[in-house]
């Protein structure tokens, strides 16, 4: 670690992970019946974290370009399969279409962010491309699984409603209009939540970092400023895009209703 | 007449007077047993002007058949024609502009009542009644922005208030208010202002499916009334009926068993006299 950082050893560690145990055993002491869990999920969230950090550090020192895309690869797939793991109520065969649109979001934020903001030498620099990857991956993964699952949860709702506008001429789209637009909007809610309060009530995480890593605190802010507005841009464009390849899943070539066991939900 | 007969004098083209036509109509659904065929080779015609009365116990298939007619189920095939013309030449919204189902449920979405009925308006298949002079520019913005806006602008020229008011007062529905909200309605009421809506944009053949459902006799008569203007006026319509026939009908036809049975009334026999 560069600076003033003040590291972390591995006692840091232990009491961290006591502290979750303590928290598990009261909940078991309530009954709640999530301690468990909870100890399962923070000794996978150290490994994956330690292995995480290990890997980038690797990627780091090597700085070579394909090292770079071939962690980016990597990310995307998980991405993919984490987006339809929460995503709820989704037909088969939309890893191509939330693949692809991750891709392009991703894409769009090396090209805007990096190149164009940051400019960074050389322009793949690993230790800026893999976390800020990783940030947006993040956002729009939850961003995509939330208007998937809204989306679909909407169009079955809206069943009546949907054979009504078909019934009086409307296309796909026209009929799908309301639940596209609504489930783009709840999968922005957060992020745009995330915006308004930041810097007032909390001091977002890679700022937070940069500060405790012994960044200039108004660098720090820029950096978040830019990320979050980036990430707020991306997450709308990689709902929208998602939803344009998938609004037909609901409808037939011959633009009829198609109602939810047509369409081979997982 | 027998059906086979008018579909051959459809295909010879100009000088039948079948305004709509559908021969081997079938609709099978997929069931746990692989698929269960709810009727297979229906034929059916009918001409601007008639009310055809589609009666027949529940679950055999009646609402399957007009969806099918207006090709909107995805369960269905079979071949259709509209003045002659296959239904495949047509797009789906064109095809069910001119032959429209009007589901039972009577669904209104918008903050008005006459939101709700300028709510076909608003629908892109429509969009070629406009006035020339407010025709949004074709690339840009103006396409991208009417692909998520839709074109309540639009709609209120083509059918303004006045127009939907007039339509309402001379169908006896005086007693609806433009300004309330749909969901304020009485279930008489909903069920006109959904006929009327599907009425406005003047479909040739209309398909109305229980429409009188749960309504009392006196709505129930208002709607039959409605309908039998339309028909007086050249309209072709066939409707789902439950309660015992009205006398408006010229045929009833009923489907049973995978079967349809026609039965000419007395009113056509009279008017045939």
């Amino acid at each position: 670690m560069s600076g003033n950082a003040y590291d972390i050893d591995i006692w840091g560690l232990v009491v961290a992970l006591t502290m979750v145990a303590v928290a598990a055993g009261i909940s078991e002491v309530m009954r709640m019946g999530i301690g468990r869990s909870l100890i399962w999920s923070a000794c996978r969230a150290l490994l994956q974290l330690c292995a995480m950090g290990y890997v980038v550090g690797y990627v780091i020192r090597a700085n070579n370009v394909w090292l770079v895309f071939a962690v980016i690869a990597v990310m995307l797939v998980a991405a993919v399969q984490i987006t339809l793991s929460r995503a709820k109520g989704v037909p088969k065969g939309l890893a191509g279409p939330v693949l692809l649109s991750l891709t392009i979001t991703m894409l769009l934020m090396i090209a805007l962010v990096t190149e164009l903001v940051v400019r960074p030498h050389p322009w793949y620099a690993p230790q800026l491309v893999v976390p800020l990857t990783g940030m947006l991956l993040g956002n729009t993964v939850s961003a995509l699984a939330v208007g998937l699952s809204r989306f679909y949860e909407s169009m079955d709702e809206r069943r009546d409603e949907i054979d009504t506008m078909l019934a009086l001429g409307s296309t796909a789209w026209e009929a799908a209009r309301p639940s596209i637009v609504s489930s783009i909007r709840l999968g922005l809610l957060p992020t745009m939540a995330t915006l308004a309060s930041c810097g007032i009530v909390t001091i977002p995480g890679m700022m937070a970092g940069q500060v405790i890593a012994g960044g200039d605190p108004l660098e720090a802010a820029k950096y978040q400023f830019v990320v979050f507005a980036a990430i707020a841009a991306l997450t709308l464009v990689a709902d929208s895009l998602i939803m344009a390849m998938v609004y037909r899943t609901c409808f037939t070539a011959d633009d009829q209703y198609r109602p939810a066991d047509m369409r081979g939900v997982r | 007449m027998g059906v086979t007969y008018a579909t051959m004098e459809m295909l010879s083209s100009d000088a039948s007077s079948v305004l709509f036509a559908a021969s081997d109509v079938r609709c099978a659904v997929p069931s746990p047993s692989g698929e269960r065929t709810i009727f297979s080779g229906l034929s059916f015609t009918i001409d601007a002007g008639e009310i055809v009365d589609l009666i027949g116990p529940s679950g055999s298939g009646k609402s399957s058949l007009l969806t099918a007619f207006a090709r909107l189920n995805p369960h269905a095939d079979g071949t259709l024609t509209l003045d002659g013309r296959d239904s495949t030449s047509f797009a789906p919204q064109q095809w069910r502009r001119e032959v429209a189902y009007l589901p039972q449920k009577p669904i209104l979405p918008g903050d008005t009542v006459a939101d709700a009925i300028r709510l076909p308006f608003t629908l892109g298949v429509r969009a070629d009644g406009q006035p020339s002079d407010v025709r949004p520019s074709r690339h840009g913005r103006g396409r991208l922005a009417r692909l998520f806006r839709g074109n309540a602008e639009r709609a209120r020229q083509l059918l303004p208030d006045s127009r939907i008011r007039e339509t309402l007062d001379a169908m006896g529905c005086a007693d609806i208010d433009l300004a309330r909200a749909p969901h304020d309605l009485s279930g008489g009421q909903a069920a006109r202002v959904s006929l009327a809506r599907t009425l406005l944009t003047g479909p040739r053949v209309l398909l109305a499916d229980e429409v009188d459902a749960g309504l009392d006799d006196d709505n129930a008569e208002k709607v039959a009334d409605i309908m039998a203007q339309a028909a007086a006026d050249g309209m072709a319509i066939v409707r789902i009926r439950h309660r015992p026939p009205d006398g408006r009908a010229t045929r009833i036809v009923t489907l049973a068993d995978g079967r349809l049975d026609s039965k000419t009334t007395d009113t056509e026999t009279e008017a045939r006299a």
